[in-house]
């Protein structure tokens, strides 16, 4: 059984390069080569999730780790504790997003050199994760 | 439908409504009708008309943009306000299309309309190898470089209060202008299924903590690039693309042409004026210095405004509003644009 992201590119190289090429009409014509586009990116993207997926989830380990660690000695502002909380039980985008917010709004309880490090520590998640993606978006 | 399909079903409807329009005109005419662009933003039909009043035969080239009902942008600035801020330019320096009629009765063409002057020049596309090749050759030739140029000092120089713009919403001293444009392109991707992104959520943290002050308020273009801007004989004959103005800082607008986004092969800021010409011949026609520190803030409002851009388009596709499907590649160029901002924020 093919792997479906070998199909997706298959298929996406059938409407690249036999049907887009034929379609007379300028407008299908594009709409059948961003189809294919389309379904390239898709293919990227599910192959990545499988191989890549576990680095994601050990990455997050590790932010949420740090944090706690830096919590533990020396406590956050209570609304970042709790979207910490947040973001380490969800391990979603809105959760990481809400942490972000939080950072900010408490950057000055926590002063200039705390909110820089915290900030720093999960940026450099973010960047790794943004590494991957770019591998298919880009 | 297609571009000609669309042409033939709505030619005689032209024709009536400005028989409607044009009571004395006798014999009326619509002729050489185009569509000039399908899908993103608004349908664009250029056409001319010719007709007989007083004895005198009459021809007026036309350009007709209509709501497509599903158009990126139309949130932000719908044709009734196209419509205005072109009819308060009239009177100004700024070279842009007169617009005759806005409609917004669905019985005369099925949506909103605007009806304008078909202005003579050509807007090549920037990114294809024909317009790169176009500016290339105007920019040697050294007339459209300094009438790029000169065309957005006007823009940045004219009198807005004076032309009736300020029903466009004037920013409060200080830093207002920046955070209105937060406040906007926030609202806007929120509008958006675009679930809560943690890099999106810096740079708006980033650029809400970074808010510069603008020194000076304007009529802001908010996309004056090649692409935006009629040509005819290496000058501009007309601003066009007006969907994003705000009264604002003229940094805004610099700093898009500043942008690398804006140019592609070339180091000419969009496609057509060295930077030092750039540079010297703007801040000579306005009197306002450059600050390249405020550009690279607005570069990153920039980042925003562009992920917001793509977040909407992919979304219109996603929801079915739109079965473009250049609208469902733009979901995987959120990461593009994000990963510039991370770039410029230091991660």
């Amino acid at each position: 059984m093919m792997e479906k992201a070998d199909l997706l590119e298959r298929i996406a190289a059938t409407l690249r390069h036999e049907i887009s090429p034929v379609v007379g009409e300028p407008y299908a014509r594009t709409q059948a080569f961003m189809a294919s586009v389309v379904l390239g990116k898709l293919a990227a993207e599910l192959r990545l999730g499988a191989n890549q997926g576990h680095d994601a989830n050990r990455e997050l380990d590790e932010l949420f780790l740090d944090l706690e660690s830096h919590a533990a000695v020396d406590p956050l502002p209570d609304t970042l504790l709790a979207a910490l909380s947040e973001a380490t039980r969800e391990r979603s985008d809105a959760g990481l997003a809400h942490l972000v917010e939080a950072l900010y709004g408490a950057r000055s309880a926590l002063g200039e050199d705390r909110f820089a490090k915290l900030l720093g520590r999960i940026r450099q998640t973010l960047r790794a994760r943004l590494a991957r993606e770019l591998t298919y978006a880009a | 439908m297609n571009a000609a399909a669309a042409t033939d079903d709505i030619s005689p409807r032209i024709r009536a409504y400005l028989g409607e329009r044009m009571p004395d005109a006798r014999d009326l005419k619509v002729e050489n009708l185009t569509q000039i662009a399908v899908g993103w933003s608004h349908e664009t039909f250029l056409f001319d008309a010719r007709w007989s009043a007083g004895g005198e035969q009459r021809e007026q080239g036309f350009c007709l943009r209509r709501d497509p009902g599903n158009a990126l942008l139309r949130e932000l600035s719908d044709l009734g306000e196209q419509f205005r801020v072109l009819k308060c330019l009239e009177n100004t320096a700024l070279p842009t299309p007169r617009a005759f009629w806005y409609e917004d009765d669905p019985a005369l063409l099925d949506r909103p309309f605007l009806v304008m002057e078909k202005v003579p020049g050509i807007c090549p596309n920037p990114w294809g190898r024909e317009g790169r090749s176009f500016y290339a050759e105007a920019a040697a030739r050294g007339i459209l470089p300094a009438s790029f140029t000169d065309t957005l000092a006007t823009l940045h120089t004219l009198d807005w209060r004076e032309a009736g713009l300020d029903f466009l919403g004037v920013p409060a001293a200080g830093a207002d202008f920046a955070r209105r444009e937060i406040a906007k392109w926030r609202a806007f991707i929120s509008a958006t299924d675009a679930p809560p992104h943690p890099i999106l959520s810096d740079l708006v943290g980033w650029l809400e903590a970074n808010a510069p002050p603008a020194r000076h308020l304007c009529l802001v273009h908010g996309a004056y690039r090649t692409g935006n801007l009629l040509i005819d004989e290496d000058r501009v004959s007309a601003v066009l693309d007006w969907e994003l103005q705000v009264i604002g800082d003229p940094m805004y607008d610099v700093a898009y042409v500043l942008s690398d986004l804006n140019r592609e092969g070339t180091e000419l800021l969009s496609n057509v004026v060295d930077r030092e010409t750039f540079f010297r011949r703007y801040e000579d026609a306005t009197g306002f210095t450059i600050d390249e520190a405020v550009c690279r803030y607005y570069h990153l409002l920039y980042a925003m405004r562009s992920a917001a851009f793509w977040w909407s388009a992919s979304d219109l596709y996603a929801t079915g509003r739109s079965n473009d499907l250049r609208l469902a590649r733009t979901a995987w160029s959120v990461p593009v644009v994000l990963e510039r901002a991370a770039r410029e924020l230091g991660y």
